[in-house]
């Protein structure tokens, strides 16, 4: 059977297996655990020793708390990948066996969130280099051990390039004449009006 | 198979029956941590007071005592085989009988040891892709040009590298179909009587 959280294929097999450990904690504290395993998908930290505060009572071996963090940090962001809303979530979580109550205060909390999640899975998506700063300076060339009176203006640039994720920032300076230039501007120019056009 | 001991080797051998039962004990810790982390010179310099012999020897004790234990792991020799090997260095009875249980408690551990030092080729970690389409290049307005651009994460002896490629999506359709050919292939029959030959 295919979900759409799931990106239209079957529902893994260990995640229908954690359901029924997710049926075993009352769906109060399922809220809470849910709010944190979104801040740690938002890039916050999450509070383990609140979630073993909340799962303590409910009697959960350590073994079954990473379990319930893995299945709804996959639920929540796979959820959010396929741009699914929170109604069909709910429904195809019933229909796994999650109950009612379960689903909807799950869904409840991926809603409010679901914007903000798909913000952050954008910016973490794979980038190769990106461009840091841009420096620029303009000289005039008087005299040069070839001419005596050169006279001519010449611009220097450096882009500051950051490599991925990493940050290592690499400098990557140049010199153009004014000709050159005027030829990149005019370019990069073109470019920009093509991509204001899709915006 | 027996195992072949080099004089200078039995030299070392022989500080055993000098050092008493308990000390046997102690240099066989010794030797297996010496396989687990390393040299301990300040431990070897400990054990050396204690027993009353000097650090040389000690040193040369474990050594040789883990030298007997790799050799006899790594070949696997059965009890009798490691019984008559030991014979060779004329020890009594008893400290024949530690050194077998020495060996056979520990040969496990030193086999897996032993198991990660084989050279390793970078293994698969992760990877991450992205689905692009190139509307236009500085020569060549209204193009619609889908491209998949990839980062693949490797693992080599602890160090990550990254390999970042870009296909087309028919040469990627030809990619999946080549690894799920090659998945197949361990349907065949030939692949299923090598692996039932080899359990």
């Amino acid at each position: 059977q295919r979900f759409r959280f799931c990106g239209d294929l079957d529902c893994p097999d260990w995640v229908l297996a954690e359901i029924s450990t997710l049926a075993k904690i009352s769906s109060v504290k399922l809220k809470l655990i849910c709010a944190q395993v979104l801040r740690d998908l938002l890039g916050e930290a999450i509070e383990y020793e609140k979630i073993l505060k909340v799962t303590s009572d409910a009697k959960l071996e350590s073994g079954d708390v990473k379990a319930t963090i893995a299945v709804l940090s996959f639920i929540l962001s796979s959820a959010a990948k396929h741009n699914v809303d929170s109604e069909s979530l709910s429904s195809e979580l019933q229909q796994l066996g999650l109950p009612k109550e379960h689903a909807s205060g799950l869904c409840r909390s991926y809603e409010e969130k679901q914007s903000s999640l798909q913000d952050r899975l954008k910016a973490c998506s794979l980038r190769l280099s990106r461009l840091g700063s841009v420096c620029w300076r303009v000289d005039y060339t008087l005299s040069s051990s070839e001419l005596q009176d050169v006279n001519e203006p010449l611009v220097h640039l450096t882009f500051n390039v950051q490599d991925g994720e990493r940050g290592r920032v690499a400098a990557v300076p140049m010199t153009l004449s004014a000709d050159k230039f005027r030829v990149l501007l005019a370019e990069l120019k073109q470019a920009q009006t093509l991509m204001n056009t899709l915006l | 198979m027996l195992l072949v001991l080099s004089e200078e080797q039995k030299a070392h051998l022989g500080v055993l029956p000098r050092a008493g039962g308990a000390a046997v004990g102690e240099l066989g810790r010794l030797a297996v941590e010496l396989l687990r982390r390393g040299a301990a010179p300040r431990a070897w310099e400990a054990a050396a007071r204690k027993l009353n012999i000097d650090v040389d020897t000690i040193q040369h004790g474990v050594e040789g005592l883990s030298y007997l234990l790799t050799e006899s792991s790594k070949l696997m020799i059965s009890e009798v085989d490691f019984q008559e090997s030991v014979q060779v260095l004329g020890f009594s009875d008893e400290l024949n009988q530690l050194l077998l249980q020495l060996y056979l408690d520990n040969r496990k551990e030193i086999r897996s040891i032993l198991s990660e030092l084989a050279p390793k080729l970078p293994s698969y970690h992760s990877l991450e892709w992205r689905l692009d389409v190139q509307l236009a290049s500085r020569s060549l307005r209204q193009q619609i040009k889908p491209a998949v651009t990839l980062k693949l994460h490797l693992n080599q002896n602890e160090d990550q590298t990254a390999q970042v490629l870009q296909t087309d999506p028919s040469t990627l359709l030809h990619l999946i179909q080549q690894l799920e050919q090659a998945l197949g292939e361990m349907k065949t029959n030939h692949c299923r009587r090598i692996v039932r030959n080899m359990k």
